[in-house]
């Protein structure tokens, strides 16, 4: 075993999270190293293929996939420098002041520690850092103004102007994506082409992937990223009461120990609890932060409700990006679906590729053959599809816990639980019927509904955060309530899922909680 | 897999073909190529080679030339890590050789118990497409083995990689491809 030079902060996980925690710590002055159990790509290496983008992703993560809902883990998790943000859709909308307060204004959920204008500045300093498109003054019918985005929205193409119509059919406003891509030049970033392959990493720096955004920015500010250092547990001192290090496996498996004076856990939503439980002493019995008994409870995901529409006409179903041209918040209030809780975001326009989970072979599943032959050539123009995530609520049952079997490392695997209650089977079967009626009234020549497995889609909490040690594991910057110099990033901190993609809140959240360290760098420090 | 093999691959990686081993050497062919040379395969027999080529020509036409078996041979026999199939992406638990072997086992004998002992690759078009019609909606009696909804899904997304995933894919379909780093060969 190596003992490695004490630094500042040692941050496990290159992603979204913990990318940010290293460049404002980075910054400050601080030495900051990064764990990152993956490989360390390049943009060079980021290939247009859905076949070679696979490569980004796990090959069989160490959990176990149960419950009535398992979640669809590999396809959403990252694996190597970047993270899930290396491959993520880069849609950017914010959560709205109504996700914040749940239990308070509605008896359901979880109330977040903070509200709405606690997190606003920083998702405005994050559009302006990394760069988003879109239209803020749009926005603003949902939500408090702010500063406009720093670029311009993005252009739009027929397979998401086609929406207008039928959304206007049923009352529901689309304004352009707010996006983490370049509409235009940004920061020495090229401009978007429009190729459609966000999703198996953008090669070009258009899309604000960590690379090139806050990930790239620590490295400049002498941040070290040591990649293929698989960490697996938290080191504290004999009382328990202050992190003291990271234990980690490096490339030739090798045990290491990285001292530090501060430790972020960045390893998203699945991995933290496991680390957190696997680093369990007598001091904390239960695992690391764990007072509370809810490291790795109320795991959370979004569904999402998708409609195709199949046109005669080209709808240049190959332009475009991953994510979205056009989006609605007018679906976003929980009590919007009779019959249903939770919120709805409605998103329309989207490049589509032949394979993968998301290509337009997998419109209708059903087909194979020379029926699937057929239709893959009408596809191929003509198709085009709208969805809208829904908000699943918290449930303290969707869970994330150790099991006896271990990894190479001896580190025990975790089992993610995962199952969707009634109000969200409801939320998913409203959006369905709505979705239908909105593409009708598109003239589409056919439209469907794309049921099949309820989709799990961003995973969230396992380690959220409360006003109270008592029911919670952090505070609202991630600071753990047991261990002072021990934080969280990422969304597992999140108290309720909303229904927005969670990035944007993600890198809003973590510049708060970083900005917060650095200024308290005294106090909290070991 | 010896070294010499990851590296070559890892060539592959980026000029978009795999390696593939001929006469003791290691080339980078597309599995279509790999097919059409009768390249040796690694980790499927033969009669399960059969069955993959059958099953993949009644999933996507044109599969089976477009060398499905050799495609699924060659990345069920490198590091999982290495791989890139859409087992990967379907949380499918490495070694993929493992889910292969068993719904290919599941389909035989099915396929043998319904039709007095032909296996899959043995039974007519027509007796193909209604099998596989069967297996995507769980409805063949005795099955034993993954789901077969399960295998379906999976093995028509090989079918649908090796096809339209590739640059000849979407030049069949006629839309662009619209590479920024462009897998050669067509790959």
């Amino acid at each position: 075993m190596a003992v490695n030079e004490k630094v500042d902060a040692v941050v496990v996980g290159a992603g979204a999270s913990g990318s940010v925690f290293a460049a404002v710590l980075a910054r400050a002055g601080k030495k900051v190293v990064v764990l990152e159990q993956g490989p360390d790509w390049q943009p060079k290496e980021l290939i247009s293929s859905d076949i070679w983008g696979r490569r980004i992703k796990p090959a069989g993560g160490p959990f176990l996939l149960e419950g009535k809902n398992p979640f669809g883990y590999v396809y959403q998790a990252g694996w190597g420098v970047g993270g899930a943000a290396l491959h993520y859709f880069a849609n950017f909308p914010r959560l709205l002041p109504n996700d914040f307060k749940m239990r308070s204004e509605h008896g359901r959920g979880l109330d977040w520690p903070i509200s709405y204008s606690d997190v606003a500045p920083y998702y405005d300093q994050v559009a302006q850092d990394v760069g988003v498109s879109g239209d803020a003054k749009a926005e603003e019918i949902w939500r408090p103004a702010g500063r406009p985005y720093p670029m311009p929205p993005m252009q739009t193409f027929r397979n998401g102007e086609i929406w207008r119509k039928g959304c206007e059919s049923s009352g529901i406003r689309l304004v352009p994506a707010a996006v983490g891509m370049n509409s235009i030049e940004y920061k020495g970033r090229p401009a978007c082409i429009y190729d459609g392959w966000c999703h198996i990493g953008c090669p070009i720096g258009a899309l604000a992937n960590p690379l090139v955004t806050y990930l790239g920015e620590a490295r400049k500010a002498g941040a070290e990223v040591r990649a293929r250092a698989m960490a697996t547990r938290v080191l504290t001192n004999a009382q328990g009461n202050k992190a003291t290090a990271v234990e980690y496996y490096d490339a030739n498996k090798e045990r290491q120990v990285q001292e530090a004076s501060v430790v972020v856990l960045a390893a998203w939503s699945a991995q933290n609890p496991r680390i957190l439980l696997n680093s369990a002493t007598d001091k904390h019995a239960k695992g690391l932060a764990n007072g509370s008994g809810l490291v790795g409870k109320y795991v959370m995901c979004h569904f999402s409700s998708g409609t195709w529409a199949l046109f005669d006409e080209d709808m240049q179903s190959y332009l475009g990006t991953t994510g979205a041209q056009l989006m609605s918040y007018d679906r976003y209030d929980k009590t919007s679906r009779k019959g249903a809780f939770g919120s709805s975001f409605i998103v329309a326009g989207t490049a589509l590729k032949t394979s993968d989970l998301g290509g337009f072979a997998n419109a209708r599943l059903d087909l194979f053959g020379p029926d699937l032959a057929t239709f893959m050539k009408r596809a191929a123009r003509g198709l085009t599809r709208i969805g809208a995530f829904g908000e699943a609520l918290p449930n303290i049952e969707n869970r994330i816990e150790l099991v006896s079997d271990k990894d190479e490392f001896g580190m025990q695997l975790g089992k993610i639980v995962h199952g969707f209650d009634q109000d969200a089977v409801a939320l998913w079967n409203a959006n369905f019927d709505e979705g239908l009626k909105i593409a009708k009234a598109t003239g589409a020549k056919e439209v469907w509904s794309a049921r099949g497995n309820m989709p799990t889609i961003h995973l969230m909490g396992g380690t959220i955060m409360g006003a109270e040690a008592a029911n919670s594991v952090t505070n609202s910057y991630g600071q753990t309530h047991e261990v002072p110099n021990l934080y969280v990033a990422g969304p597992g901190i999140f108290a309720t899922a909303g229904a927005s993609n969670p990035t944007y809140t993600v890198l809003a959240l973590s510049l708060r909680g970083a900005e917060q360290m650095a200024k308290d760098w005294g106090t909290i420090a070991d | 897999m010896h070294d010499i093999e990851r590296r070559a691959l890892l060539k592959g990686a980026g000029i978009g073909a795999l390696a593939f081993c001929v006469g003791g050497a290691e080339v980078m062919l597309t599995p279509r190529a790999a097919r059409a040379q009768g390249v040796a395969l690694r980790t499927l027999s033969a009669a399960q080679a059969a069955a993959l080529d059958a099953l993949g020509e009644t999933l996507v036409p044109g599969a089976r030339q477009a060398g499905i078996s050799h495609f699924i041979d060659q990345q069920i026999s490198i590091p999982a890590e290495e791989a890139l199939l859409e087992a990967r992406i379907l949380n499918v638990r490495p070694p993929y050789a493992n889910f292969y072997r068993a719904a290919l086992g599941a389909i035989e004998r099915a396929s043998e118990k319904l039709n007095q002992g032909r296996g899959f690759a043995q039974l007519s078009e027509a007796e193909q497409r209604s099998f596989v019609d069967q297996m995507r909606q769980a409805k063949l009696e005795g099955w034993q083995g993954p789901p077969g909804p399960f295998v379906y899904l999976l093995l028509r997304s090989d079918a649908v990689d090796v096809v339209y995933g590739t640059m000849d894919g979407y030049a069949a379909l006629g839309i662009p491809y619209k590479a920024h780093i462009a897998p050669t060969q067509r790959w």
